[in-house]
């Protein structure tokens, strides 16, 4: 084990870290970090110096333009994971991250809300059933029989509920006498879902007034506790939203062929609806990796969380980690041959971490959230290393652990997020040193933390992988807490899986960084650590990830398109790569598995030889104005793969298909819209309800659709009309011509008089009708309409003219097209509408009434006086004749303005 | 307004520099360059008081292109750099140590060595503790290709003196190059720090002046001193050092056994091992086993020879001794529980016969002492080694048979 004559300069301190605010978002980049002399002294040639970073390293291109699905869709049916959405409050989520404040608002009154609703056994189980004879739901008046006795009603609902041995009555007059019609509350309810969102929402002061009375009882669970729970819940899944490490190393391993030259591996990885069958599937390495016969496989009870393998002495051992079991396989030496499970351990505590031994077979190392490492070995069971619940070198929150081997068996290394120590196994508490520490030492950001470390050792027995979400290091154990390399990744979320493949003597190792949520897949290649100082050679290079395939797929419905983005963004759980020799071409094929449980595969092919000169796909690919990457092999994966692709679309539009419940056209209730009083007829029905009743029937008849919500929509948009109509211009026009020619004052008396005659025969009319109208009316109502007709008739002179055209006002279908064979609505039903007896009928309360014809007159009072717009839509709104007398009087007239004066 | 206009221009900032950053990260360094075109926009500006301004990214972002781009040339190279050097204060040493780092890479050592002097000779304001740093480096390099144009001036020298002729201005140049180089190199190997490079150098220097004094000091410095971190190289330097001037024994062992307790898995241990070996003292003996047995715990010496037939022939000479059986006995207390898994068991026994018949002689018989001949590593490397008529293998298999009681006391 040689150890560089020379190491890379760099300055050493010790303490926390001094930078901060973490690297920009292209720190990466253009460093060559240090130089040192190469090789030994020739003492005549010319000194030459090699880079720390930026050295030629070997080229690996991509042989496919998206990764290829390499094995069918995992299970029939698949559940989305969480999004923010779910559970944050809406709206605020944009806001917030516009603003740039992380603070997000969960909305923690919905999830407790979906908890009523989806489990009301748990939620009100007891009461529920002791309280719903005492509740009726029904439309018709509940009456109570008043008979002396039974008008003194318990005070409150659980009192009576509770305590049957009061009532002295038969249970049957019982029940009818304790009942409570509960119809209003639930309307109220209803009402409430459709009002989601109005300013006004909260104003529900019967709901407000039964939630006071009910809200220490009416819970199974105390509602304090309950909304303690689902808080709590609500934070941690949102924590998991932010940053989840349980999947931390990965859920595919790669079992390459047991033989040098031999083609056939084996994949392990999760599979089925909760990821808890375990798969054991031969590989045959082609040009693309192809399955062979069907997988092994296995149930477990509980989520597969990481797949760890490693092999010792000829036989590979399978470590698998789900949150509270843990569990060794072991697949013998000869190829072909099953894999056996060994031992299974239970955690009281989930497990963080397992990792498998490459020294000695049957020796794994679990970690605990508690802060607990373990040696596991299949023959002598556990033994505890260490545990600690606080952090190494400074305190963090997170429970998370990290445990894996060294150079040496018996020494362990240990990791939480603040650093790693390497323990050894036979006198733990004595024998450790620290091998990385988030600090000065090692150049750290404040804020780093450790994200996943790994032991390099089928590279070099004695180095170490760390990442963090700012950076990777190559750590050395025999220079502790000097990282030997060290590369400021620029990875959009940290690197939670990592692959090494080791290169020959004189080649490159590759190592493989995988992010869960972005799917991102880095490649890096590193040299060195024996002989000559480490090296990161050659540039940086991206992987494609599973969703990159989505823009290559044939065009999809829109709703097939939505599911296929959503199941190919998912995020990653696992990666793997396989290398396959073939002569003098090699190529690295890289596995990725999603959490729904596909597994993808691409292609990297290495030339041997090939001379760092600009590959011919450089070239093409900068073709101005174009989007280079695509253009290579059309806009679709490749022959090989075009197959897969269409086999694993079909499979997963037959297995995944859209559910049933989607078939059904999409229906409202009208019940949200309307309360039942609303919907009740009026006495008597106007000729407007009457015509409406007959086209619903014909239209129902027809089988048709009544477009009268929509008018404007079911025609197409026409221009607008000219406004001059031939032989009758309209008054601006004609008073714009009079006032250029001069009898301007001629005009506004012809104009007057002319509308005065108008105005009276319309007041006379209206007076008629309102007369016969009279019959109900109160007292008030009628001495201000006398009073209205008073002053407006004293108006008159200066008032313009109320059209008499009937416009739409906001309550009637407008009247711009009926459909055909529908005779046109006269202005007679719009009045009726807001006759006060018609309003009475439907229910609308006198003050509400006010306010109704309030607010139309509104409508009313507005067009601009003297010269009207005939044409325009202002002077069209309809005033009924019949609104203005209940006008109040106590409410002075606007002065309106001048125009033209 | 403006702070909508502000907050457009950032997003288009951003989506600029995701471009660039997918064309680079997929090798694409045309692309690249052409987006980082657009992205220069962005220094007109700067409003950002971000810890990574434009200015730093476009530098960056330039260099890995014209370092990758395959029509670039060393001249577009230096010219861009110069421009770099003038956006931003701060940050022009790192520029120019950077530059210089290019120079060297490309051979162009005279260059590097210009950019380094003018770099050392910039002053503005008061200098941060991070342009502090970057200064001492800066000097230090600079001290380095001094050291090198001294030592090409010296054999030159040494090839002038074969030939039998002085030359005093060659002589007067190389001096004046050591009175630098040993300046600029004296001041960094003070700062704690992994300085390797700088501290060979400074060494050689004094040790061709005759300075050894100063020359053991600064080895000690940089190999004893607790702020620095616990480099192996520095005490291979300064055993290294002791050997040259032909110290001790005792103070080469006093070394060794320090990077012993630093790094036992060394590959200096062997040399170590047989040095205390050859030792008169049985405490140095005793330590000899117990480094090499250490040096064969770790994964990276399972196949190494040399250390297997060091311990073999010590295990040896203790068995055909009978003396010191407990020494053994020591180390194959705490190794017996894994050492047969790691490396005695029947798939290694297989493999090591195949590949390093010598390695599994050495091996096999360690195994036959520490195990008894019952151990399915000697049983199979015996009598593989008999079927194939090898001579010493049939005498091992002799041996270990005869020797076998030793195994009874040593696992008893």
């Amino acid at each position: 084990m040689e150890f560089p004559a020379v190491l890379f300069p760099s300055y050493f301190s010790a303490g926390p870290p001094r930078e901060e605010g973490g690297p920009g978002p292209a720190a990466g980049w253009g460093e060559y970090g240090q130089v040192l002399e190469a090789g030994p002294h020739r003492r005549q040639a010319e000194t030459t110096f090699v880079p720390r970073r930026g050295g030629t390293g070997e080229s690996w291109e991509p042989a496919d333009a998206a990764p290829v699905p390499f094995l069918p869709p995992n299970a029939s049916c698949w559940i989305p994971s969480l999004v923010p959405q779910d559970i944050l409050y809406h709206g605020v989520l944009r806001r917030k991250l516009q603003a740039g404040k992380s603070g997000a608002a969960l909305d923690f009154t919905k999830q407790l809300g979906h908890f009523f609703v989806d489990h009301p056994e748990d939620a009100f189980g007891s009461l529920g059933r002791l309280l719903h004879k005492n509740f009726y739901l029904g439309n018709s008046k509940l009456r109570v029989s008043v008979r002396p006795g039974v008008t003194m009603l318990p005070p409150t609902l659980p009192l009576a509920a509770a305590s049957p041995s009061l009532c002295l009555f038969s249970p049957q007059r019982h029940a009818r006498d304790n009942t409570i019609r509960m119809t209003a509350l639930m309307e109220e309810i209803g009402r409430l879902e459709a009002r989601r969102g109005c300013p006004r929402q909260h104003l529900a002061p019967r709901l407000r007034w039964f939630s006071h009375l009910c809200r220490d009882w009416l819970f199974e669970v105390p509602l304090g506790l309950l909304a303690d729970c689902v808080h709590e819940e609500l934070l941690l899944q949102w924590a998991g939203l932010l940053f989840d490490d349980s999947c931390t190393g990965g859920a595919l391993a790669w079992l390459p062929p047991k033989d040098v030259g031999a083609r056939m591996g084996r994949l392990v990885y999760p599979g089925g609806e909760a990821m808890n069958h375990l798969y054991f599937q031969d590989v045959v390495l082609e040009e693309m990796p192809r399955a062979r016969g069907s997988p092994t496989q296995f149930e477990l009870n509980g989520r597969i969380r990481q797949v760890a393998a490693a092999r010792a002495d000829g036989e590979d051992f399978i470590g698998i980690r789900s949150d509270y079991h843990c569990g060794v396989w072991r697949v013998p030496g000869r190829t072909g041959a099953a894999p056996t499970p060994l031992q299974v351990i239970r955690t009281s505590v989930p497990a963080s971490c397992l990792t498998v031994s490459p020294h000695l077979p049957g020796e794994l190392s679990v970690c605990t959230q508690s802060g607990a490492v373990y040696l596991w070995s299949i023959e002598t069971g556990l033994q505890r290393l260490r545990h600690d619940p606080q952090t190494m070198f400074f305190r963090d929150h997170s429970p998370w652990r990290w445990s894996d081997f060294t150079a040496h068996p018996r020494v362990l290394s240990c990791a939480d997020r603040t650093g790693l120590q390497c323990l050894d196994a036979r006198a733990p508490e004595r024998c450790h040193f620290d091998l990385f520490k988030v600090g000065e030492e090692a150049g750290c950001q404040q804020g780093e933390r450790v994200v996943l470390p790994m032991y390099l050792g089928r590279a070099h027995p004695s180095q170490h992988l760390v990442t963090t979400q700012f950076s990777v290091y190559v750590l050395d154990e025999r220079l502790p807490l000097v990282p030997v390399l060290k590369w400021a990744h620029m990875m959009k979320a940290p690197p939670l899986f990592a692959h090494l493949t080791t290169g020959g003597p004189e080649r490159s190792h590759k190592v493989l960084l995988g992010a869960s949520h972005t799917q991102e897949l880095l490649l890096l290649q590193y040299q060195g650590g024996s002989r000559s100082a480490c090296q990161l050679v050659g540039p940086p290079q991206k992987l494609h990830s599973i969703a990159s395939c989505l823009q290559h797929l044939p065009v999809q419905l829109p709703h097939r398109h939505r599911m296929l983005q959503q199941r190919l963004g998912t995020p990653a759980a696992g990666l793997a790569a396989a290398l396959q020799e073939d002569g003098l071409r090699e190529s690295l094929l890289v596995f990725q598995l999603s959490e729904a449980g596909d597994v993808f595969c691409q292609r990297l092919t290495h030339e041997a030889a090939q001379p760092p000169a600009p590959t011919s796909g450089d070239e093409a690919m900068t073709a101005p104005g174009s989007s280079p990457l695509f253009e290579t092999p059309a806009s679709s994966p490749p022959a090989l793969g075009t197959l897969r692709y269409r086999r694993w679309l079909k499979a997963l539009s037959e297995g995944c298909g859209e559910p049933t419940r989607h078939a059904y056209p999409a229906t409202l209730s009208q019940k949200r819209l309307f309360t039942r009083k609303e919907l009740a007829m009026p006495a008597g029905p106007s000729t407007l309800h009457g015509q409406l009743r007959r086209q619903l029937r014909q239209t129902m008849r027809e089988g048709g659709c009544i477009q009268r919500w929509d008018p404007l929509a079911s025609q197409p948009c026409t221009p607008p009309q000219p406004l001059e109509l031939a032989g009758d211009p309209d008054p601006l026009s004609t008073r714009l011509t009079a006032a250029w020619s001069g009898d301007w004052g001629q005009w506004w008396e012809e104009r007057t008089s002319f509308n005065m005659a108008q105005r009276q025969r319309a007041l006379r009319e209206r007076r008629r009708r309102q007369k016969r109208a009279r019959g109900r009316r109160s007292l008030s109502a009628s001495f201000t309409s006398s009073l209205t007709y008073q002053s407006e008739l004293s108006e008159l002179s200066d008032v313009a003219p109320t059209p008499l055209s009937p416009g739409p006002p906001a309550v009637v279908p407008r009247e711009g097209s009926p459909p055909a064979g529908v005779p046109p609505a006269s202005p007679l039903p719009d009045e009726a509408l807001l006759s006060s007896q018609s309003l009475r009928c439907r229910g609308i309360p006198k003050e509400r009434r006010k306010t109704l014809r309030d607010y139309l007159a509104v409508w009313a009072d507005d067009p601009p006086e003297p010269p009207e717009l005939p044409g325009s839509q202002a002077s069209q709104l309809c005033i009924p004749s019949s609104q203005s007398q209940l006008s109040s009087a106590s409410q002075p007239r606007r002065k309106r303005p001048r125009m033209g004066f | 307004s403006s702070h909508e206009h502000k907050l457009n221009f950032k997003k288009s900032k951003e989506v600029c520099l995701n471009y660039i950053q997918d064309a680079m990260l997929q090798k694409q360094w045309k692309r690249a360059a052409e987006f980082l075109t657009f992205y220069i926009e962005s220094l007109e500006k700067d409003f950002s008081t971000a810890y990574m301004g434009p200015s730093e990214m476009i530098w960056r972002i330039g260099t890995e292109i014209l370092c990758h781009h395959s029509h670039s040339s060393m001249k577009q190279f230096n010219s861009f750099i110069e421009q770099m050097k003038t956006l931003g204060v701060k940050r022009y040493l790192k520029v120019c140590l950077e530059h210089a780092f290019h120079l060297l890479c490309n051979g162009l050592i005279d260059e590097a060595y210009q950019n380094l002097s003018l770099a050392e000779s910039w002053r503005f304001g008061e200098q941060t503790a991070i342009q502090d740093r970057e200064m001492k480096l800066i000097q230090a390099y600079r001290g380095l290709l001094d050291y090198c144009s001294w030592s090409k001036q010296k054999n030159i020298l040494l090839e002038h003196g074969q030939n039998g002729f002085e030359d005093l201005s060659v002589e007067r140049e190389m001096h004046s190059c050591f009175r630098k180089a040993a300046v600029n190199l004296k001041e960094i190997i003070k700062v704690p720090g992994v300085w390797d490079l700088f501290v060979k150098c400074y060494v050689d220097l004094l040790e061709y002046y005759g300075d050894h004094n100063e020359a053991c000091q600064v080895l000690n410095e940089y190999a004893y001193n607790s702020k620095f971190p616990a480099n192996p190289n520095a005490h291979v330097y300064l055993y290294q050092f002791l050997k040259r001037h032909g110290e001790s024994k005792k103070s080469l062992i006093s070394a060794l056994k320090i990077l012993h307790d630093i790094v036992p898995s060394h590959e200096l241990m062997i040399d170590f091992n047989t040095m205390l070996q050859k030792s008169k003292k049985r405490k140095k003996r005793q330590l000899g086993l117990e480094v090499i047995f250490a040096a064969l715990d770790y994964a990276g010496w399972k196949e190494n020879v040399k250390a297997w037939s060091c311990l073999a022939r010590q295990v040896k000479q203790i068995v055909i001794s009978e003396k010191h059986l407990d020494w053994i006995k020591q180390e194959w207390n705490s190794r017996k529980d894994w050492w047969p898994a790691f490396h005695f068991s029947r798939y290694l026994a297989k493999r090591n016969w195949q590949e390093n018949e010598s390695l599994s002689y050495e091996k096999a018989l360690v195994a036959g002492i520490l195990l008894g001949k019952d151990c399915k590593y000697f049983k199979y490397v015996s009598h593989q080694g008999c079927k194939a008529q090898v001579k010493r293998f049939r005498i091992l298999k002799k041996f270990v048979n005869k020797h076998n009681p030793v195994y009874l006391r040593i696992s008893g």
